[in-house]
């Protein structure tokens, strides 16, 4: 970090430099883009927020009417998911999604932030340089075709090991996901322990640390809250995956006993149904209820990470 | 004490010996379960893949039939999508590491906006079903598809800007101060370049992972193409390739269906190829001229 | 950067010139002309896109866009002005089980869709009853030696409720009867790919098709009270596992969405595309 620094002090003096003569034209310049450029930041994060609250707004418009049928309490708290019979008790999707979530970081954050430390401190350079590339084009890799795989070589595969009959639930899906959001979590957590400066490593060479010490008490902590967001942006993605998830979790609306018991979750649900349903109908209603609180969930559990993470970084 | 030290040092070492192979071990295999994947995706369907496919028409009814239309609706509705969210989700990242006051406010949005990139695709594409298809009355088509992708893809692009220019340390803005630039001009000149890398990480996963996006396309864009090669009209139907590929998986009674959607999965992997390759270029360029 | 820049404004301009003289040519020949949207079955979905490729070549000027989500999503498209003409497995304007009518709405027969009973290649039966198969999905028969089978348990895979095939294999196979949840041994798919892929990679499974999906060796079609699956056999009146496809439209089609539909109904895309496609007909079952 410390070539780039001073490198980029230097052009910036160069320039500055150059500015030296004092024209007053050029610093008006600079003074104007800067208010123009603060206007526009302004103006993309209020985009954002519109689109936020459009979201937002689209989905709670449909899914409050959701409570004029059917009380909340049922929704919530009944495990009971027959639509077809005016039953719509959420609550084995979400405990669903909750045990499904745990599981894929379960399995998805070790492996990737191992893979991004290897990226980042281990590995020499030519190594680094042909990870890289090739975890990014994991992300690339359409959903349905990690879906396809998982139904025509995973089933199969722990059919044969756990000797079920189906093979289809929590565990084929979560080995899935954490494929899928392996590249995401990795290369931004990649990114965050590269960004950590280099004295800071030197500084704990210097006192005679070994790598893995170093890795693990100066890097690590250092680049956590890089690393959190990663595993943050993994995650939502993981919580929101839809199309793979479908082909291997079997869609049967019932709570997850087993790691092969099919099931269903949030999204694979709403998936599954919203375009079966009529517009103006309670069922659709709940599924936008179920979309409304998949935002809520995430909410939920980004908060939950990042409480976990500003201990353990001050607890650092 | 100095007998201790030293044990304690041996095992120092030893446990960063161990942990050197595990990586390394943890690293080959993740390689190798890459390799697999990337291999059996692409040797179904590199090997039968002529350069015609990528040209021709789809078929209904006879086998041969192409991708060239949902091809180019592919980097075109890419295309849209990107010119609309790369400017905004970058913007709005700087605003939210450089200029967003630090109170709970702004810690709050920044949840929200993760939370976001939970909604499932399908929502977003209901929302511009709703957007285009009924409040504009447009029906399906490009316009429609490439701006509800980037809806899709904003929350993600803002989110990892966000953290890139955070990550870049505060010595090197306040030496750009120091020497009486104004705050853009530190971010332009002092903070992006630094940043790039990280940002460039970020287009290239929003991208990649909006190339192959079907469910948001599928409700805006449509099933169907013009029937036209080089179709530039905002409002024709555009399916694209990922969108292609789901139809000859799912429901297309061609009988060569499978190879169809085994061809499309390489070229799909392929591109997402030469996207990263395309972003990650100019970077690599700029940093060799730097040196 | 820059050299994105420039990309961007060359692209920008090129697409403003390319939309402008499309614009331009559009004026001039054939009378007929208009935007035609199709939603709904994913099912005719197939026949929807070959007959607006040809209706294309003979009328340039009329644009089709056609897209699938579901059997329902049809007759609503259409009811809420989206789309012109919505695709649908069944008669949207009568109540069928599990939905109401759409009211104002004319369904207009384009096909015949013949399903069929499918096996995984393993299983050894080759023949199922009405109230076999009633008892196969509502739970009641778990294993295939109660139906004449090896001893192995049953796999039901089935489509998720509101889908077309799952409505009419429900109310002409399974004579109304019910698709019960079970807690092991059964899942639900969101697609004819994805039904015919379940059903091929998992031993000892069963589902419902439409029949055109119905090849290679992986899967095979059982016969339905001793009648084989075939298109002549649904021609004849012995196999009764079918149903028309609909497109429903608000009110009678009028302008470019008229010719479509003549066009679709004529006996030269009946007699031709549509039965290349393996659809039958709707003329042959008048006999």
């Amino acid at each position: 970090m410390g070539a780039p620094v001073q490198n980029l002090a230097s052009r910036a003096q160069k320039s500055s430099l150059a500015e030296g003569g004092i024209s007053a034209k050029r610093h008006n310049r600079h003074l104007f883009s800067n208010t123009m450029f603060r206007y526009y930041f302004l103006f993309s994060i209020l985009a954002l927020c519109l689109v936020l609250g459009l979201v937002i707004v689209f989905i709670g418009k449909t899914a409050l009417l959701l409570f004029d049928n059917i009380s909340p309490l049922d929704f919530f708290f009944s495990f009971n998911w027959s639509p077809e019979e005016e039953a719509f008790g959420a609550a084995a999707f979400i405990v669903n999604t909750l045990s499904l979530t745990a599981l894929t970081l379960l399995i998805a954050v070790p492996v990737s932030v191992g893979m991004a430390v290897l990226c980042a401190e281990i590995a020499p350079k030519w190594l680094k340089s042909f990870i890289r590339p090739v975890l990014d084009l994991l992300v690339g890799i359409p959903s349905i075709v990690y879906g396809y795989l998982g139904l025509t070589v995973l089933l199969p595969f722990l059919r044969r090991v756990s000797g079920e009959g189906l093979g289809d639930g929590l565990l084929a899906a979560a080995l899935v996901l954490a494929l899928m959001v392996l590249p995401t979590i990795c290369r931004i957590s990649d990114d965050a322990i590269v960004a950590v400066p280099r004295k800071y490593r030197d500084a704990a060479y210097a006192l005679g640390s070994t790598r893995l010490q170093v890795i693990m008490r100066v890097v690590l902590p250092a680049a956590s809250r890089g690393i959190i967001s990663a595993v943050i942006l993994g995650m939502t993605r993981a919580v929101g995956e839809t199309m793979a998830v479908v082909m291997v979790i079997g869609n049967t609306p019932q709570l997850a006993k087993t790691l092969f018991t099919p099931s269903s979750v949030l999204t694979s649900n709403i998936v599954m149904q919203i375009s079966n349903v009529e517009f103006d109908s309670t069922w659709n209603y709940a599924l936008h209820m179920m979309a409304f609180l998949l935002l809520l969930i995430s909410f939920v559990l980004i908060l939950i990470i990042r409480i976990l993470g500003r201990n353990r970084r001050d607890a650092a | 004490m100095n007998f201790t030290r030293t044990r304690h040092t041996a095992r120092s070492q030893r446990n960063n010996k161990m942990a050197t192979i595990a990586f390394y071990t943890l690293g080959a295999l993740v390689m190798l379960l890459i390799f697999w994947l990337l291999f059996t995706i692409l040797s179904k369907g590199l090997p039968s893949l002529r350069p015609d496919f990528l040209i021709k028409q789809p078929e209904e009814i006879d086998p041969g039939g192409g991708i060239g239309p949902v091809l180019f609706n592919s980097f075109y509705i890419l295309f849209i999508s990107l010119l609309i969210s790369i400017p905004i989700g970058i913007g709005a990242g700087i605003y939210m590491a450089e200029y967003a006051p630090d109170n709970r406010f702004t810690g709050a949005l920044r949840i929200c906006v993760e939370s976001l990139s939970s909604v499932p695709s399908i929502v977003f594409g209901l929302l511009g079903l709703a957007i285009f298809a009924e409040y504009f009355n447009v029906g399906l088509t490009i316009l429609g598809g490439g701006v509800s992708l980037a809806l899709l893809n904003l929350p993600m692009l803002a989110r990892v800007t966000e953290e890139a220019v955070r990550a870049v340390p505060g010595e090197i803005r306040e030496a750009g101060y120091a020497l009486g630039m104004t705050k853009f001009h530190v971010i332009r000149k002092v903070v992006l370049p630094v940043a790039m890398p990280a940002i460039v990480t970020g287009v290239c996963l929003v991208a990649g992972r909006a190339f192959g996006e079907s469910a948001v396309i599928i409700l805006t864009a449509g099933l169907s193409t013009s029937g036209e090669m080089w179709d530039f009209n905002l409002f024709s139907p555009g399916e694209t390739l990922a969108v292609h590929l789901w139809y000859v998986q799912s429901e297309a009674i061609v009988e060569d269906a499978r190879q169809i959607a085994d061809k499309s999965a390489a070229v799909l992997v392929f591109v997402v190829l030469l996207i990263n390759f395309m972003f990650r270029f100019p970077l690599w360029l700029g940093r060799r001229r730097g040196r | 950067m820059k050299v994105f820049k420039k990309l961007t404004v060359t692209a920008l301009t090129a697409v403003i010139a390319v939309t402008a003289s499309f614009a331009g040519i559009a004026a001039a020949a054939d009378s007929l002309k208009g935007k035609i949207t199709v939603n709904g079955s994913t099912a005719l979905l197939p026949l929807t896109l070959q007959a607006a490729k040809e209706f294309q070549k003979l009328h340039p000027k009329v644009k089709i866009a056609a897209s699938g989500k579901g059997s329902v999503t049809g007759p609503q498209a259409v009811k809420k002005g989206i789309a012109d003409i919505g695709a649908c497995d069944w008669d949207a304007s009568i109540d069928v089980p599990g939905f109401k009518a759409f009211d104002g709405q004319v369904a207009n027969k384009v096909a015949v869709i013949p399903f069929a009973t499918i096996v995984n290649k393993n299983v050894g039966v080759d023949n199922l009853t009405t109230e076999q198969l009633q008892g196969i999905y509502s739970g009641k028969i778990t294993n295939w030696k109660e139906v004449g089978g090896s001893d192995a348990s049953i796999v039901v895979v089935t489509r998720a409720f509101g889908s077309g095939t799952r409505v009419n294999y429900q109310a002409k196979a399974l004579a109304g009867g019910d698709i019960v949840k079970k807690e092991k041994n059964y899942k639900e798919t969101g697609s004819s790919g994805d039904m015919k892929t379940a059903v091929a990679t998992t031993p000892n499974a069963i589902g419902y098709i439409d029949l055109v999906y119905v090849s290679g060796s992986e899967i095979k079609a059982v016969k339905f009270n001793g009648v084989a699956a075939t298109t002549d056999n649904v021609i004849n009146g012995s196999y009764k596992i079918w149903a028309y496809g609909y497109y429903m439209t608000k009110g009678q089609p009028t302008g470019a969405t008229k010719e479509f539909i003549d066009y679709v109904q004529s006996k030269k895309f009946q007699n031709g595309s549509l039965k290349k496609l393996k659809f039958i007909p709707i003329a042959a079952m008048k006999g």
